[in-house]
């Protein structure tokens, strides 16, 4: 039983120390909060940051916006 | 294991990471960097020939099989083309110049990931081509549509961003400033290539 559980903790620590840890100085815990709402409701995230660039683009353009939709619609 | 089980083993993980990516990107590109099966990938090739075939009905509109074959092969071997130029400019770039280390295969792999948000968007965009073609007019119908088409756009963008990220995350192991730093330096290879395909006419939005 203690083996399985050390090497489960052997296999987490590997994953964890894999990849460098991400440092944005005083920023970090900013950082590790909204990177927590992406890693466990990712879909939230990016309704949330799609609506607000949809929001933006039609503050900005306006009416126009379906001259850029008439342009992705023919851009396949 | 022989190639039966192989395949097998891989259309699981296919149907696993697909699954993964659309609920747990994160978890998913991690026990995704650590695999080594690449029959996985050939599900990818597949839905990526689906989308080829449709838009080549599309795009001739025309059941005359010269053309049809001539644009797919056209749209398929552009995109592969792409797909190994992206991944490659984007590998040298980030193990040379900014720290990244890993296998190029491992991350191409990951890479093939995000081209599912790809094929998702040209294939929706298609069909839509068809059903609802453009020009879109500022009426209160036409201006609902681009809405709800550039909401749609923008969440698959973001989701094409994020699993791009995280293949250059877990599969060349690097910090975001070493991520941000290796797009930029690639960003122009990238640009270059996508006005060439523009002007050929192969891919108005590049297929990346």
């Amino acid at each position: 039983m203690n083996d399985i559980l050390y090497q489960k903790f052997v296999k987490r620590w590997e994953e964890v120390t894999d990849i460098p840890p991400q440092k944005f100085g005083i920023l970090t815990p900013y950082y590790k909060y909204i990177v927590g709402w992406v890693k466990s409701a990712p879909w939230l995230f990016l309704v949330c940051a799609a609506a607000l660039t949809v929001v933006g683009l039609y503050y900005v353009l306006g009416p126009s916006v379906t001259y850029l939709v008439t342009l992705l619609q023919r851009g396949f | 294991m022989g190639a039966p089980d192989a395949m097998f083993v891989g259309s699981v993980d296919f149907l696993r990471s697909f699954i993964g990516i659309i609920r747990r990107p994160y978890e998913t590109y991690r026990a995704l960097s650590l695999r080594r099966n690449w029959w996985e990938i050939a599900h990818i090739a597949l839905l990526l020939v689906f989308y080829f075939a449709t838009a080549s009905l599309v795009k001739t509109a025309a059941f005359r099989p010269y053309i049809l074959t001539r644009q797919f092969l056209a749209l398929a071997s552009t995109a592969g083309a792409t797909a190994i130029l992206v991944s490659a400019t984007l590998w040298i770039v980030g193990i040379r110049f900014f720290g990244g280390r890993g296998e190029y295969l491992a991350f191409a792999r990951g890479w093939a990931y995000t081209l599912i948000p790809t094929v998702l968007w040209f294939w929706t965009t298609s069909i839509l081509f068809v059903a609802i073609p453009p020009p879109r007019t500022a009426s209160i119908q036409g201006l609902a549509f681009s809405i709800l088409y550039l909401t749609f756009s923008a969440v698959l963008f973001y989701w094409k961003v994020m699993l791009s990220y995280l293949a250059l995350r877990f599969g060349m192991k690097m910090d975001l400033r070493q991520i941000i730093q290796t797009v930029i330096v690639s960003s122009p290879v990238i640009a270059l290539y996508g006005v060439v395909m523009y002007r050929f006419g192969v891919f108005k939005v590049p297929f990346i």
